[in-house]
This record gives structure tokens, C-alpha cells and sequence, in this order.
């Protein structure tokens, strides 16, 4: 009874290693692969080291392109579109929380239809449309989506998170004579931090993950962001695959260490999702 | 930000303010969402260049995508992925929810390391499956190799290259996962102890109790990836396959970006984003059908 | 290299007869654009040229915007018109001028051209200047003459006991020779070393289709099809996929998926590489342990090449072109070009240059870079179209399912042809042909 129990165990904590394994290779991959000395030639057999670990990649694969610079871009870009992308979707939520249902029900419906547009149905009007405004060439069209929080799911977890705090907290600051604003500086956001973090969290991410906004609309090597960059640097070192899964790495790194340490706080957005969809 | 406004004690204004917290929103979805709906529509009944004005030309890029063998390949390939991610997706999801719903460290652990796909920026995850299904020194070839089984040219051949993207793409099932999982969560305990108390197998409780709960979350999933795979598609495509072998990983968003931006056939490219939109739409449809229909047979 | 550079620019100043000081243009202001499409060496030795550029005109700031991959390039070009922010020059292969310049897009150069001290039509190669004519017009000024050549390692040659390809060697000499350096050699049963490699694309067919005696098209001037699917060229086309689906002396799909041809041949395990002038830089910069240089395309019925040229083209809507072409002409005066051609990436357009030990370097490798020059009377060229692109996208295809074994070579060409024939329908529309 006792051993089968512990055949159990092992057998479960296995499995999950396995799914682990499987989950967290194609990282697992890019990293080694980028410590492989560039003089070995091709692996023949399965091997996650092969000595010596050469770190050196790293400094050359920035050699080959600015990346370091194109980090600073990307770094900028996600300055710029997080703090408006929670600016404008906590102000689209904090009203929706609030406004009749006349006005909430359309608005909440047509923010959840507009999930299903599918992104590259937006390529040519966008382009078009920044290309008459005179934007292209700058970071603005990168940034334009944060105008309206970025993804209407932002708006709706906001409103989620929101709508959970009771009228009469609203009502009774408005009748102590706030401003809106300050009831949802002052109220509000600090009520809703679990989504103000998860919200930062997400739109910084794709944000810095994005490829198909920059590389229509980036048009000099000054402002490249990163994974216009890594994308470059491919096409430029063909096959050399230490560097290149170094630049990856460089990439990657950054948002991987994020959500190692904030994982949780990543992870509840779609915890309130949830408990509205019911 | 400290907020020193004047007081508002009126009702009236602060329903206003409120109000007006909306126009930024409204703004923004008019300019990059609505506009260039209608923009799109418009131009897909002309013919557009930049370099001259539109011409109208009535339903002739349509008509001219009857004919266009290549755009049916795009769509066939676009249809195939979608389902396919869509399917594994959800599917990846509801299985990985059901079995890691429970405490613990390890739990814990491997929930966080089933996000990592889904958080790992395009580029970095297409470039690494690159080298991940390189025929001759690729890991997964490798593997192969060491335990006997048949190594194989998985991107290089057409059906292989299309399921490649599929199973890529497929384990971007994060957001999903996670969504699921809280779902299940939100179920109370005692509803299974009933179940369980009437003499319910495991089945017949994930049937009577636990399905019926999860359909509403099971569709905006399946919705969202819909509209999602069509994007997921791209630079994997541009990267991983450079859309081939042959058209075998050619998507339709590829060939909207190629005509559009590489041709200036921006009429054409719209007529085939206004496809894109009724495709989308149509997959959706069917899969609201086809969950509906399964919840209405389990309900009898 | 900045001293070859500074050598370059010290030529021209001290050999220039003192009074007659030929340049000392007017002095220019302004910002340009120029957008290439290079490799990092191709990019570095650009930059070196705008370092130039900038001793000769200080008041032209020039902004070099690179983006190296062709499908890409070409993309992000097109997007730039759409955008309005066009460069004021950029740098394009002849196959590909013609969808931009029937868009009234480039700026013809004739008028420049018939005016400038400093470049002549007569200083060019005319294959490589009569390559950017389009309409009866000159729109780019060509800044090579580059064409497909066989890159060859000595080292692997002598270890077989094969003689060294050399001028007028045929098409049998090719195979025998590639047969011969075709090795397994760890005995797995899969060859490790390969006798040749070569992309299977219209621009490496096309060649072995015109020295079989064949054509790619109808008419060169105003093609209607393609010709691939009979006589000639069709027996061309299957000779050239037989080599990897019935010879196999070149990488099969997953081999050269598993590792692209050139790289196998810097790495010392493929004998014979077939590219233009684009890879010395590389092969250069990469090849340490053995020798190896270039030699002419083995003939058949002739021997012929196939022309590799990029120009620089004036936008239409640029607004310095006095600038723009004072930078155009720099590039392909005799110092701009000599300035180009240290990086090793071009065979120079100007006759001058390329006849000059600045070209025909014996220090630097490859040796015979004559071959080169010596080819220039036997290259052609593909037909310039308005859809040029999208009718070699399609071939190419075909090509590579039939190279790859997934196709026969028959049906490849059927496929080709039927692909292609809208874009040849609309290429005459572009034209105004009846």
C-alpha cells in the first residue's frame, strides 16, 4: 500500500516533469545553444553543454548589430505605451463601472466583438491611415493602440475590477464633492491594484514582443526596436546559431525574468475574466 | 498625479465628467478601429496604387479572387491553422487545467512554466523552432535519432511544415490555461461532492457539472483564438518556414502584406482583408454552433 | 581598408592636372536618404563610400538605411512609397527597377547623365547600363557588373585528383568533376562532402537554359511566356534538377535545410559553389584553411552567364535631387567605385575601374577575378518587366519542387507557365502594348 503510494507520487512529480521539460525547452534551447562555442561544429548527438561554455557570444552577437541600441528603442516604446495603455483602459473601465446600463451594456458588447477582429485586417487601413497623418518614421503609430488601452481587454478587466467596488464608495465621494479623477486616483486604482499590475504587466510584454507594428512602420535603423532587430541580425549571420540564439536570449531574457518574479500578479487578470463571464 | 479640480457637488456634472472618461476611448477606436474598417471596405471596390487615385471598379478584385488560385491556397493554409491551433489550444488548456487543478508547490511550478510559450516574444520563439526542427542537428531529430525512431525533414516537406507552425503555435496556450483554470476554480466544491454522493463516475461529473460551467469561458477562448491565429500565422511564417515549402505555409495575411505593401495592390489587398474578416466571422459561427449543440446534448 | 580608401582619394587629387581640378563641384546642402539592401560587409563598405562622399560634399548629409534581406528590401521599399517617406536614392537589382519605374516612381537620369563631368555613358559596360533602360529610358546608374561564377576549393580538388575547372570546360567536365567530389566519407551512407551547390532559382537555371541553346521567354523584348516546357530549354531544366534528383552530387531538401550550400563550402565540405561576386567578402572573411577561387559557368552549346547588376535610382519624389545625384555620380566616378569595389562585393561597372589593379587585385583572393571580365562579352540578362518579381516567385517554386524531387520537371514547367501567364497579361497592359 505504502510503496504503491510512493510509486504514485514519483509517477505524478515525473509526469510533471515531463510537462515541464516539454513547456520550457524551446528557452531551455535558445539559452544553451547560445553558450555553444562558435568553432564547434554542429551537434551530432543530444547535448545541453558542450564545453566550453562561451559566453562570448553575447559580446560579439552585439558586435554584429546595435542590439543593445535597439533594446533602448524597444525600452522607450514600452515607456511610452504601458502608462497610457493603463491610463486610458482604467479611465475606459472606471467610467464603465459607472455610466447606466444604457450605456454600458452597447459599449461592453462592442468591446468583447472587437476581440474577434483579427489584427492583420488592421495592417493596410493603419498603414494608409499613418501614412496621411505623416507618423511613419516615428514611434506614434507603435504607440497610437495605447490610446485606447491597447486591447479592449485591458478596458474590460479594468471595468471588471471596478465594478466589484460597491456604488455607494462612488456615490459617497461624489457627494463629498470629488472630481472623478480624483475618485479614480484617489479610489479606484488603489482599490483595482491587483489589475493595474496585471494590466502594466501584459501590455509591457507585447509591447516589447512586438514585430509586425515596427517592421511596417519603423523606417531607419536608428529607432529599430529589438525584434526588428533580432529579425535583421537573422537574414545577416544566416545560420550562425550561437550568435543568433544569443540575440534571442537577449530578447527573451528580459520578459522571461519578469514573469518569473511577478508571476502571480501576471496570471490574475483573467481570474476576475472569469468570475464576469459567470 | 495630485488632482486640485474644483469640487463638483453637482450630480449632473459628475455623470458628465464620467462621461467624458469615455471620449478618449471612443476616439481611438474611431481612428484605428472603425476608420480603417470602413477605409478597407471602400478601397476593396477600387483599384489603388498610392500612386493615383482609387478607381472604382465595382466587384472586380473580387471577382478576380474567384480566379486566383493562390489566394485559395492562403485560405486553405489560414483555415487549416486556425482550426488547428484552435484546437489544440483549447483542448491543451482544458486538459492541463483539469490535471494541475490542485495546490502545491510543484503545481504551482508547472503552471508557471506552461505560461512560458505563450510570454516568450515571437521572434526569440520562432527563431528557436528554426533551429529546433533543423533536419541534420536539430534537438528533436536528435532525440529521435538517439532512441532508434526515423528522423525526419519536418519543414521541409509541405504537410509537415504546416503542422510544424500548428504545434508551435499550439503551445502558446497560456492565456487559455490560466483563464480555464481560474474557471474551474470558481466551481464550488460542493457541487462535486453532490456529484460524487449521487455515485457520479468522473466522467459523468465533467459532463453534469463541470462542462455546463466551463462552455462560456470554452467559447470566448475558442473565439479569441480564432481571431488570434490569423496573426499567430505571421512571423512564424516569415521565420520559421519563410512560407514554404512550395505555398504550404502561405498564409492569407501573408499574401494581404505582399500585395499591399510589396505591390502597391492595395485594392486587392483589401478585397482579401474584407474575406478575412467574413472568414473569421464564419469560423466563429460554427464553432458558437458546434458548442452550443454539445451543450444542448449533454442538457437531455 | 581606410587606407586603401585614403590611397583611392590621394589618387585622384595628385593625378588630376593641376588648373583643371575636375571636380571641385558646386558645393551642395541638404539632407538624402539611401536605402540598400547588403549583407553586413556589403553595408560597411557603403558606409565607407558615404564617409567619402562626405570629404568631397561636407554640406550633404547622407542617411544610409540598410535592410539586408531581398524580400524584405523590396517590401520595405514599396511600403516607403505608400508612406511618403520614399529614400532619395536607393540601391535595387535591374530585375526589379521595372514595378517602381512604371509607377513614375524613379527619376530618369538621362538628362544627369548627359550633363556630368564625371561619368560617362561610354565609361560603362553597356550590358550592365542598357540593364536599367526601361521605356527608352536610363533610370539607374549600374554600379557593377557582377554574374554567376563557379567558386572552387582547391584544397578538396587536388585531394580527389580532379583537374581545376578553367575556362571553356563543359558541361560533362562539371559532372565527371562533381561525381569525383561527391564523398562519404564516414561511411553512414550519406554523402558528407558535396561536389557542387547551387539554389534552385530562375537566376541559376536561366543560364544552363541559354548555353543548352534554349530561352526563358518568347521574346526578350516583349515577352508573352515562358519557354521552359519544350526543346532546349526544357532539356536544360531537367539536366539541372538531375543533378541533385539523379546525380545527387549537390545537397538534397533536408541537407541543405540541415546546412545552406555556402556555408558547407566555407566550411571546407562542398567543392563547387555557384554565386556572383556578392560572396567574396564572406568567403574572404571566412575561408582560413584552404585555397580557393573562381572560375567561368562550364558551357555547353555556348558558354554564357547571367548578368548580376544593382544600380542607383533617383526617387521621383525626392526633394535634393541635385543632391541625390551628386552622390550618384560620386559613387560610380572612378573613386566612388574603386572605393566600393576594396570591399571585394563588386565587379565595377566603369571599364576603367574594373581593368584597374583596384579590381583585379593579385594580393587578394580570388586570383582569377578575371573571370569576371572575361565573361562580360557572354552575359545576358531576364527580360525587365513590371512584373518580373512575381513571375521569378512562381518559377522559382517550380523550380525548387522539381530540383527537390517533389515534381517532375515537366509538370514544374506546366505549373510555371500557367502561374506565371497573368503577370506576363499584365506586363503588356503596364506597356500599352495592343
Amino acid at each position: 500500500m505504502n510503496s504503491k503510494r510512493v510509486f504514485g507520487r514519483v509517477a505524478r512529480y515525473g509526469l510533471l516533469g515531463a510537462l515541464c521539460l516539454i513547456f520550457a525547452f524551446p528557452l531551455l534551447w535558445m539559452v544553451s545553444y547560445s553558450l555553444r562555442s562558435v568553432a564547434l561544429p554542429p551537434p551530432v548527438r543530444l547535448e545541453f553543454f558542450a564545453p566550453p561554455i562561451a559566453f562570448e557570444n553575447y559580446a560579439r552577437v552585439l558586435g554584429v548589430l546595435p542590439l543593445l541600441q535597439y533594446m533602448g528603442n524597444s525600452l522607450k516604446v514600452v515607456a511610452l505605451a504601458v502608462p497610457l495603455t493603463v491610463l486610458f483602459a482604467s479611465w475606459t473601465g472606471f467610467a464603465l463601472a459607472q455610466v447606466s446600463r444604457r450605456v454600458r451594456v452597447p459599449l461592453l458588447a462592442l468591446s468583447v466583438a472587437l476581440l474577434l477582429v483579427p489584427a492583420p485586417a488592421l495592417w493596410v487601413p493603419r498603414f494608409l491611415l499613418f501614412a496621411q497623418l505623416g507618423w511613419i518614421y516615428t514611434f506614434a503609430p507603435l504607440i497610437a493602440p495605447a490610446l485606447m488601452g491597447t486591447s479592449p481587454f485591458y478596458a474590460i478587466m479594468f471595468y471588471i475590477a471596478f465594478a466589484r467596488i460597491p456604488l455607494d464608495l462612488y456615490e459617497s465621494a461624489r457627494l463629498d464633492g470629488a472630481h472623478p479623477l480624483t475618485v479614480w486616483y484617489a479610489l479606484a486604482l488603489p482599490l483595482a491594484r491587483p489589475t493595474l499590475v496585471a494590466v502594466t504587466l501584459l501590455s509591457a510584454v507585447a509591447y516589447w514582443s512586438n514585430f509586425v507594428d515596427p517592421l511596417l512602420y519603423l523606417r531607419s535603423e536608428a529607432n529599430y526596436t529589438l525584434p526588428v532587430g533580432v529579425q535583421i541580425l537573422e537574414q545577416a549571420i544566416k545560420a550562425n546559431w550561437p550568435l543568433l540564439m544569443a540575440g534571442a536570449v537577449l530578447m527573451a531574457a528580459p520578459v522571461v525574468l519578469l514573469f518569473g518574479f511577478t508571476q502571480r500578479l501576471f496570471l490574475q487578470g483573467q481570474d476576475s475574466l472569469v468570475r464576469w463571464l459567470r | 498625479m495630485t488632482v486640485v479640480l474644483a469640487p463638483m457637488r453637482n450630480r449632473a456634472s459628475y455623470r458628465l465628467q464620467i462621461h467624458l472618461l469615455l471620449v478618449p476611448y471612443g476616439l481611438a477606436l474611431g481612428l484605428l478601429v472603425f476608420a480603417p474598417m470602413l477605409y478597407t471596405l471602400a478601397l476593396s471596390f477600387t483599384e489603388y496604387d498610392i500612386f493615383s487615385p482609387p478607381r472604382w471598379i465595382a466587384l472586380g478584385n473580387f471577382t478576380r479572387l474567384l480566379s486566383d488560385s493562390l489566394f485559395w491556397t492562403a485560405l486553405g493554409n489560414s483555415l487549416w491553422f486556425a482550426l488547428g491551433t484552435v484546437l489544440l489550444r483549447v483542448a491543451g488548456a482544458l486538459l492541463l487545467a483539469l490535471a494541475l487543478n490542485r495546490d502545491g508547490r510543484a503545481i504551482e511550478f508547472a503552471r508557471a512554466v506552461i505560461y512560458l510559450p505563450t510570454i516568450m516574444p515571437e521572434v526569440a520563439y520562432a527563431l528557436v523552432w528554426l533551429l529546433i526542427l533543423n533536419p541534420g542537428y536539430g534537438p528533436l531529430n536528435l532525440a529521435l535519432g538517439a532512441v532508434g525512431l526515423p528522423q525526419f525533414p519536418w519543414l521541409q516537406t509541405e504537410f509537415t511544415a504546416r503542422l510544424s507552425l500548428v504545434v508551435m503555435s499550439g503551445f502558446e496556450l497560456g492565456e487559455g490555461f490560466v483563464l480555464l483554470l481560474a474557471a474551474l476554480q470558481t466551481i464550488p466544491h460542493e457541487l462535486f461532492e453532490a456529484s460524487a454522493l449521487d455515485g457520479a463516475s468522473r466522467a459523468q461529473t465533467f459532463r453534469r457539472v463541470i462542462w455546463p460551467l466551463l462552455v462560456p469561458s470554452l467559447l470566448l477562448l475558442a473565439f479569441r483564438d480564432t481571431a488570434l491565429s490569423f496573426y499567430d500565422s505571421f512571423a512564424p511564417s516569415v521565420i520559421t518556414t519563410e512560407t514554404g515549402p512550395y505555398y504550404a505555409t502561405f498564409f492569407l495575411p501573408n499574401y494581404i502584406f505582399n500585395k499591399s505593401f510589396g505591390l502597391f495592390q492595395y485594392g486587392y489587398g483589401s478585397a482579401m482583408t474584407v474575406c478575412l474578416y467574413l472568414v473569421g466571422l464564419l469560423l466563429i459561427a460554427l464553432q458558437y454552433g458546434a458548442l452550443k449543440r454539445g451543450q444542448a446534448s449533454d442538457e437531455l | 581598408m581606410l587606407a586603401a580608401l585614403f590611397v583611392a582619394a590621394c589618387g585622384t587629387t595628385t593625378t588630376a592636372p593641376a588648373g583643371a581640378t575636375p571636380a571641385a563641384p558646386a558645393a551642395l546642402r541638404g539632407e538624402i536618404t539611401f536605402l540598400i539592401g547588403e549583407d553586413p560587409n556589403g553595408f560597411q563598405a557603403f558606409k565607407d563610400l558615404v564617409t567619402a562622399f562626405s570629404k568631397v560634399q561636407p554640406g550633404v548629409k547622407v542617411t544610409l538605411n540598410n535592410v539586408p534581406d531581398g524580400g524584405e528590401f523590396l517590401k520595405r521599399l514599396a511600403a516607403d512609397f505608400a508612406a511618403k517617406t520614399a529614400p532619395d536614392i536607393f540601391e535595387i537589382n535591374y530585375r526589379q527597377f521595372g514595378q517602381f519605374a512604371i509607377k513614375g516612381a524613379l527619376e530618369p537620369v538621362d538628362d544627369y547623365l548627359a550633363r556630368s563631368k564625371v561619368v560617362k555613358t561610354g565609361d560603362f559596360y553597356a550590358a550592365a547600363l542598357e540593364a536599367f533602360k526601361f521605356k527608352g529610358k536610363q533610370y539607374c546608374i549600374p554600379q557593377n557588373l557582377s554574374s554567376l561564377e563557379v567558386y572552387y576549393n582547391k584544397k578538396l580538388f587536388a585531394a580527389a585528383n580532379v583537374p581545376l575547372p578553367k575556362n571553356g570546360w563543359t558541361w560533362n567536365d562539371f559532372l565527371s568533376a562533381a561525381r569525383a567530389l561527391t564523398k562519404d566519407t564516414n561511411g553512414d551512407g550519406k554523402p558528407d562532402q558535396y561536389g557542387a551547390g547551387i539554389a534552385a532559382s530562375t537566376l541559376r537555371l536561366a543560364p544552363f537554359i541559354w548555353a543548352h541553346g534554349g530561352e526563358l521567354v518568347d521574346d526578350a523584348n516583349k515577352p508573352t511566356k515562358l519557354m521552359i516546357d519544350s526543346g532546349p530549354a526544357l532539356e536544360a531544366f531537367k539536366w539541372f534538377v538531375e543533378l541533385q534528383t539523379k546525380e545527387h552530387v549537390v545537397p538534397s531538401k533536408a541537407d541543405e535545410a540541415t546546412e545552406s550550400s555556402q556555408s558547407r563550402f566555407q566550411h571546407g565540405t562542398l567543392a563547387m559553389f555557384f554565386q556572383s561576386r556578392v560572396v567574396t567578402p564572406d568567403l574572404r572573411q571566412t575561408i582560413k584553411d584552404f585555397d580557393w577561387d573562381v572560375a567561368p559557368l562550364p558551357g555547353d552549346k555556348t558558354t554564357v552567364s547571367i548578368l548580376h547588376s544593382d544600380g542607383y535610382c533617383l526617387t521621383s519624389a525626392s526633394k535634393n535631387k541635385d543632391a541625390a545625384w551628386a552622390f550618384t555620380e560620386f559613387a560610380n566616378g572612378s573613386e566612388g567605385q574603386k572605393s566600393i569595389v576594396t570591399s571585394g562585393r563588386t565587379v565595377p561597372s566603369l571599364k576603367s575601374v574594373a581593368e584597374s589593379p583596384a579590381f583585379l587585385n593579385p594580393a587578394a583572393l580570388p586570383a582569377n577575378g578575371k573571370v569576371y571580365l572575361d565573361m562580360a562579352p557572354n552575359i545576358r540578362r531576364v527580360p525587365i518587366m513590371t512584373t518580373w518579381l512575381d513571375i521569378e516567385d512562381i518559377l522559382n517554386k517550380e523550380i525548387k519542387r522539381a530540383f527537390y524531387g517533389d515534381a517532375t520537371v515537366e509538370e514544374a514547367a506546366q505549373a510555371a507557365i500557367k502561374g506565371t501567364a497573368d503577370s506576363f497579361k499584365q506586363n503588356l497592359t503596364d506597356l500599352g502594348a495592343p
